[in-house]
């Protein structure tokens, strides 16, 4: 429940349209019901031949209330629409805020697991909370309340049956099935990622199936996923198909029940014989208003977890006290016995990694993809913590510093920079100038480009080396001392490359800066160099020394010249 | 139109005939509580009679709640038969299509397309379909009723009806393209936000989170504006739809009363049957409206499907023949293939020898892997011919061919399952000790040793990581276990462990002792050791022969290794 507390929490400050979509609601509610009410009179009464002047004004009134019905019907959609829009404005920032306040190597968890498309869909779910969840039971009440006093006035009996009526079909039947779907529909969701997953191993895999003939036994395998799915979706949509019509017969029997206890009411003479139709035209329309409630169990479970999985509470042990990176202007680093482990991974992702990376110096770490270079990075921003060791910067524990602080002194290309929905300026990520922005550009070679373009969602429309110069033409806005640089020329043409990195050095020239890169050209200009193999450091040394001393690097080299 | 065929005739008549009782049930429910009250009412009858009439009318009602029940259920099961043959034909096709060179940005989508659009297509068989039946077969008769009760009252509503699909199809038209750019807008916008939390980490170190926070706010609350403003349309459809249904009602109760009154022209019983009928069919005719909605994104779905099954299979066709010696002696003759500029090869012809080492060399882009697919049977050859040991390919049997077969490619697969599992499937029937013999001499050893449950480690989707050098070695494991005579390999360009290249070098060495083995080659070493070097550019062979001779004469060649050569080529990352 305190996922959905936070939710309402949040619906509340929009007051105003949640009571206006509850009044209009109750008077389309009630308008209805008195319009087939006084229906019903009317032809009672006209079979009675009252004169024609009193039919005339329940004949205006129908109308009225006709009008009435369909204009309040409108607005009630309108607010509680609007209530809903701005409710779910409210949830996304306050979500926002959440996974702020939450370490980097939390939300890299939650990236790389693709549970943050799920936190957006679940949010995109919270919009039933108000539509389906919290305005239509108060309004069902209240709709209930009004007839049954009304009906009071009358006879007992019949009041006392609507309300008989009211709890088996908004409370009794929507409990049962409740009870019975949390059996039921765990497996569809299951189900369905087991299918998607045959999918997947059958279309990425799908050379390999070919060559190793394999297809038919996967085609096999995804069938009967399917075949799977299906069952559970029947399981699950007979029982919702159970519920709605069980419900509308309850409306149904209710008007039965009415007639029978109304008809024996009259014979006994407790009841004027000219109320019965309108009784039961009544009881009719009333029970109209319970049908939504038949998927009420289902969108308030959906909702009640969504709204749970998104306010999680967190466990996480915050390691105080901490404090700021002290500006000293120049940077240095170093790794001394890190080990460090993902999550869930068996072997290590760094194994005793030490090494030191001195003040203004230029540094390259190389080696095979998966051989933990761009960890190594990820742990000097902090984004992850080491497992065993530590890393120092200026000789303060990283642990002890405040990211923040530290994220301000340093310039980054990572592998999976990101790209947002707006214009090259907004992804610029700067308040500087339009002149500064222009001349980042250009420095990054992106002429092509003007600030207002458009660039859409993660960057789609940008080529991966359209990308990698905006991702470098951010650095040219901020002066920092630390440059941390994965591969952040792998997608440019050597030219390109070349033009870049040089424009990179000027800037860097006087700071500490660390580039990953499986590529080996070009090392010799660097101060140190860094060879790591399945996490760990092989080798260090300047360019000459290792070539000098034939090992790893040398032989790496070896190759690279003797491919094409 | 790919939807309807798959609904069974059987279905159409199920639902019909459902639809008829359901007509029939909210008939005698009108019917049975019209009689009921008036014999209370006006006929001052004992309860006693009317207790037969109040037995029929419980009756009456559950039948109808079955009715429904029937209407729904039969939709699910037509549904459900035809998601399964509507997977099974997509899944089909894709399976049908060779190997697809551009296929490794295309599977993501394709899986979509298997899971989510086929799913998008349900509501057509659930909801549209058995909507569509009801909704004509009911208001025809109750209408029809209406007519022989009091005809009046049949031409009030004949001529208010069509208003309602008239004012439906006037905001409909208006409002159709702007909602469907809603609708898009909806999904570009969770997008957006989706956008702003991976980005997070981005944001921060760039001190930009605070902003990204205000940016957030601005563009739910545009967003609310503007989906308001389209909803607002549909609303007022609504509004129109309520406000017609409700006024002509209002007019026939208003007839009736003066029929009853001053004309004395109706009986009460008349009155009443049609007044309790009236609303009903208004009732059907917005069900008919709302299965034209749900209809609406199933067809779009529908759509995509069709647009993907229209386009043209290229199916590779296989005899029976058999091989007839091991290694074979591979022959092309003018082979070329086209798909699209990159992947072209134009008018291929050579001779690969029994048992011989072949390097395929080329710029990228040259149609290096393209020819190593057509010789692995995996593309069709648009002219000329493959001839194995002098049979024209397309006659051997698919089994025969590539149980001959190994192909290492740059990014092998791995299946999610065991390290065991994933090399066994090059030989189903290998002993654990065969296996183990393979993942030996792949170097896998090393890694194996490293975790705790070995050989039956498991690794693929939800499993864990290989590096790609890792990736190479199992696949190296594969072609051991399967004693292939026919090897064809894409070499790595870069981003190996030197540990992973001296594996590929030892056992590339091995495995082609005994048999034909032929790579798309970037490494000198190999190419210089090959018996015959294939010289590639732009789709079309520019020389073959041995390296000292091609290094003298062929200019391709020659600016190919000159770069090796002439040692540094200067550039970052």
């Amino acid at each position: 429940m305190a996922g959905l507390n936070i939710v309402i929490r949040q619906l509340m400050k929009e007051k105003r349209d949640v009571i206006l979509s509850i009044l209009f609601g109750f008077i389309a509610g009630i308008a209805a019901v008195g319009l087939f009410t006084a229906s019903g009179y009317l032809i009672s009464q006209a079979a009675l031949g009252v004169p024609i002047t009193a039919l005339t004004v329940i004949i205006a009134i129908v109308k009225l209330l006709g009008f009435t019905r369909a204009l309040s019907r409108y607005s009630e959609r309108y607010f509680s629409h609007r209530a809903t829009f701005t409710m779910l404005s409210h949830i996304r920032v306050q979500f926002f805020e959440k996974l702020q306040s939450l370490t980097p190597s939390r939300v890299q968890r939650f990236r790389t697991g693709d549970l943050l498309s799920r936190f957006v869909s679940d949010v995109e779910s919270l919009q039933n909370f108000f539509l389906r969840i919290f305005y239509p039971p108060i309004v069902l009440v209240l709709i209930f309340l009004s007839t049954v006093l009304f009906t009071l006035y009358f006879s007992f009996w019949i009041a006392l049956l609507l309300v008989i009526g009211l709890l088996l079909s908004t409370v009794i039947l929507p409990a049962l099935f409740a009870k019975v779907r949390q059996t039921t529909e765990q497996p569809v969701q299951e189900k369905r990622s087991d299918l998607s997953a045959q999918a997947t191993e059958l279309l990425f895999g799908y050379q390999d199936l070919k060559i190793h003939q394999k297809l038919a036994d996967q085609g096999e395998a995804f069938n009967t996923a399917n075949d799977e799915l299906i069952q559970a979706q029947t399981k699950e949509r007979k029982h919702e198909l159970w519920n709605q019509v069980l419900d509308g017969w309850v409306g149904l029997l209710m008007a039965w029940a009415v007639l029978a206890v109304g008809g024996w009411l009259i014979v006994s003479g407790q009841m004027d014989g000219v109320w019965l139709a309108m009784f039961m035209l009544l009881t009719l329309t009333v029970f109209e208003n319970t049908q939504p409630m038949a998927a009420f169990p289902q969108y308030f479970l959906e909702n009640k977890k969504a709204a749970n999985r998104i306010f999680f509470n967190e466990n996480e042990a915050v390691n105080e006290p901490i404090q700021p990176l002290g500006d000293a202007g120049a940077i240095d680093i170093s790794f001394r016995g890190v080990d460090f482990t993902y999550p869930n991974e068996p072997r290590a992702t760094l194994k005793n990694v030490s090494l030191s990376i001195p003040s203004d110096s230029k540094t390259a770490v190389i080696g095979a993809s998966g051989s933990g270079k761009s960890t190594l990075l990820q742990l000097i921003l902090k984004l992850e913590e080491a497992s065993v060791g530590e890393v120092y910067i200026n000789s303060q524990a990283v642990s002890q510093i405040t990211p923040e602080s530290l994220w301000q002194q340093t310039n980054t290309v990572m592998q999976d920079q990101q790209f947002f929905t707006g214009t090259i300026r907004d992804n610029l990520l700067s308040d500087a100038s339009d002149e500064q922005l222009t001349y980042a550009l250009k420095r990054a070679r992106l002429t092509d480009f003007s600030l207002t373009d458009e660039v859409y969602e993660k960057g789609d429309n940008l080529s991966g080396g359209e990308k990698q110069r905006l991702a470098i033409a951010r650095l040219f806005l901020r002066d920092t001392n630390l440059w941390l640089l994965d591969e952040p020329t792998s997608s440019l043409d050597q030219v390109t490359a070349r033009e870049v990195m040089t424009e990179i050095l000027r800037d860097a020239e006087n700071d500490t800066l660390v580039i990953v890169s499986h590529n080996l050209k070009g090392l010799e200009n660097m101060d140190h160099i860094i060879v790591m193999d399945h996490g760990e450091v092989v080798e260090q040394g300047t360019f000459d020394e290792l070539m000098a001393r034939k090992g790893y690097f040398y032989q790496l080299k070896e190759i690279e010249k003797d491919t094409l | 139109m790919l939807l309807k065929p798959l609904i069974k005739r059987q279905t159409y008549i199920q639902l019909s005939i459902v639809s008829i009782v359901m007509a029939l049930t909210i008939i005698a429910q009108a019917y049975l509580i019209v009689s009921i009250i008036e014999a209370i009412f006006l006929s001052n009858a004992t309860f006693t009679a009317i207790l037969p009439s109040l037995g029929l009318l419980l009756l009456v009602i559950s039948l109808r709640a079955g009715m429904n029940y029937l209407n729904g259920l039969i939709g699910l099961h037509s549904a459900n038969q035809a998601k399964k043959k509507l997977r099974n034909r997509v899944l089909t096709h894709f399976t049908k299509q060779p190997v697809d060179l551009s296929s490794q940005g295309r599977s993501g989508e394709k899986v979509t397309q298997l899971i989510n659009v086929v799913e998008q297509t349900d509501s057509y068989f659930s909801q549209y379909i058995p909507k569509m039946i009801q909704a004509t077969i009911v208001p025809l008769a109750i209408l029809a009723i209406i007519f022989t009760q009091n005809w009046v009252s049949g031409v009030i509503i004949l001529v208010t009806a069509p208003f309602i699909p008239l004012f439906m199809a006037i905001i409909g038209m208006k409002t159709k393209d702007k909602s469907e750019e809603q609708l898009n807008e909806l999904s570009s916008f969770s997008g957006q936000f989706l956008d702003s939390l991976q980005g997070l980490t981005t944001l921060k170190l760039f001190g930009q989170s605070d902003r990204e926070k205000s940016r957030i706010e601005d563009s739910s609350i545009n967003f609310r504006q503007a989906t308001l403003g389209v909803l607002a349309v549909a609303f007022t459809s609504a509004f129109m739809m309520e406000l017609i249904s409700m006024l002509s009602m209002g007019l026939i109760a208003l007839e009736l009363a003066l029929g009853l009154i001053i004309f004395d022209t109706i009986k009460f019983a008349t009155a009443f049957f049609v007044l309790l009928l009236a609303p009903e069919f208004y009732i059907a005719l917005k069900d008919l409206s709302s299965a034209f909605h749900s209809g609406r994104e199933s067809l779009t779905a529908s759509r995509k499907l069709e647009g993907q099954l229209n386009e043209p299979v290229e199916e590779l066709s296989w005899g029976e023949k058999s091989l007839t010696s091991r290694p074979p002696r591979i022959q092309l003759s003018g082979v070329s293939f086209a798909y699209d500029e990159s992947e072209t090869v134009q008018d291929v012809s050579a001779t690969i020898e029994a048992g011989s080492f072949v390097a395929i060399v080329g710029k990228s882009g040259a149609g290096k892997t393209t020819l190593l697919h057509l010789i692995a049977r995996l593309l069709p050859v648009h002219s000329g011919e493959v001839f194995v040991n002098d049979i024209e390919q397309d006659r051997l049997g698919e089994h025969a061919w590539f149980n001959e077969l190994s192909y290492i490619s740059q990014h092998p697969y791995i299946f999610s399952g065991t390290i065991y599992d994933n090399i066994q499937m090059s030989e189903p029937s290998a002993t654990k000790e065969d296996i183990e013999h393979a993942a030996k001499q792949a170097g896998l050893e090393p890694l194996i040793d490293l975790l705790d449950d070995g050989l039956h480690t498991v690794i693929g989707e939800g499993g864990r990581g290989l590096s790609g050098g890792e990736k190479q070695r199992v696949a190296l494991a594969r072609a051991f276990l399967k004693q292939p005579s026919i090897i064809l390999f894409d070499e790595p360009t870069t981003g190996l462990d030197l540990k992973t290249e001296q594996v590929l070098n030892e056992s590339i060495e091995k495995l082609a002792r005994h048999a034909t083995l032929i790579t798309v080659a970037h490494r000198m070493h190999t190419i210089q050791k090959a018996d015959q070097i294939i010289v590639m550019d732009e789709g079309q062979v520019v020389g073959t022969g041995q390296h000292d001779a091609l290094s003298k004469t062929n200019a391709t060649y020659q600016s190919l290794i000159g770069d090796t050569a002439g040692g540094e080529r200067d550039g970052w990352s």
